[in-house]
């Protein structure tokens, strides 16, 4: 069973995602950020969910286990409609919203197609093999797709701060999952692994938050080019 | 219809890119998993050994208390 400690970052990760949602409704940009607040909205319920789940049965019980990868998968889906949301914002002044669409189903498709394509030998729990498999996959879309995300941004010279930094936080929580998992694998046995792991699940809530929270939608950043002119 | 050929082109991209970076990850990796959404306990996954509880295995030293070895 997991420790005080765990069990405060938990709390403090679930508070977070709930203050993503509220900040947002605040600043009166819950409808523009639609998929990103139905994706923090359920994370929090889902980390209600599975701490009911893990209180009732326990951290070693299969209903723990498959409560925790199922709403994983549905998580990992929600994630990837809320990268989908800022792709939709960074092009929307190139109309490419139908191509974007069509990109966006093609490639979960393809993932889905890949999943099934993984686990199909194993006739035992097919689809909790699957929904396992397609968020491991999804992740790794999820990870190309926001340094994809970032190249365009700095290519087309993006000046919106808010949007900037909602990508940006993405990209650093992304990323940190990455060292991290790279880091378990050099030294698993290093117990204080075990807490930077919900530790970096603070990262994007508190990100998001504070960006909802402190900067303005009309907030632009002046690029460093535009200052320093050839004569 | 060449952009959505394009379209198709970069989805299939983004794909063989990050099934790529997985393979590369978990081929290197210990077999754990990246489960990067909220701040909950991971549980071990349920269906690797079915439901029946793993046994010791049986052909590591037998039954027999192990001996020191003799030729250290």
């Amino acid at each position: 069973m997991p420790g005080p400690l765990e069990y405060g970052i938990w709390l403090v990760c679930t508070l977070l995602e709930g203050a993503v949602v509220v900040c947002a409704i605040r600043s009166h940009s819950f409808r523009r950020y639609i998929f990103l607040n139905v994706y923090m909205g359920l994370s929090f319920l889902a980390s209600v969910g599975r701490y009911q789940a893990l209180s009732h049965y326990g951290i070693v019980s299969s209903q723990y286990a498959y409560f925790y990868y199922y709403s994983d998968a549905l998580l990992t889906i929600g994630l990837y409609f809320a990268l989908l949301n800022l792709y939709s914002l960074v092009f929307d002044e190139m109309k490419v919203e139908r191509y974007l669409r069509f990109g966006a189903v093609l490639l979960l498709a393809g993932t889905a197609w890949f999943s099934y394509a993984v686990v199909q030998q194993s006739s035992h729990r097919l689809f909790s093999h699957f929904a396992y498999e397609l968020s491991q996959n999804l992740y790794f879309v999820g990870l190309v797709l926001t340094y994809a995300l970032w190249g365009a941004i700095v290519k087309m010279r993006e000046t919106r701060a808010r949007l900037i930094q909602l990508v940006l936080a993405l990209g650093v929580y992304f990323s940190a999952f990455a060292a991290n998992y790279a880091l378990q694998n050099l030294s698993s046995k290093a117990t204080i692994l075990h807490f930077v792991t919900p530790i970096l699940g603070c990262i994007l809530p508190a990100a998001w938050a504070y960006c909802f929270l402190r900067v303005n939608e009309e907030t632009r950043l002046a690029p460093a080019r535009l200052v320093a002119v050839p004569r | 219809m060449s952009r959505k050929l394009t379209v198709v082109l970069l989805a299939m991209l983004v794909l063989v890119g990050a099934m790529s970076l997985k393979t590369v990850a978990v081929t290197h990796g210990d077999g754990s998993v990246i489960m990067a959404n909220g701040g909950a306990p991971q549980p071990p996954v349920p269906w690797k050994n079915g439901g029946a509880p793993q046994p010791p295995v049986p052909w590591k030293n037998g039954g027999a208390p192990q001996p020191p070895v003799p030729w250290k």
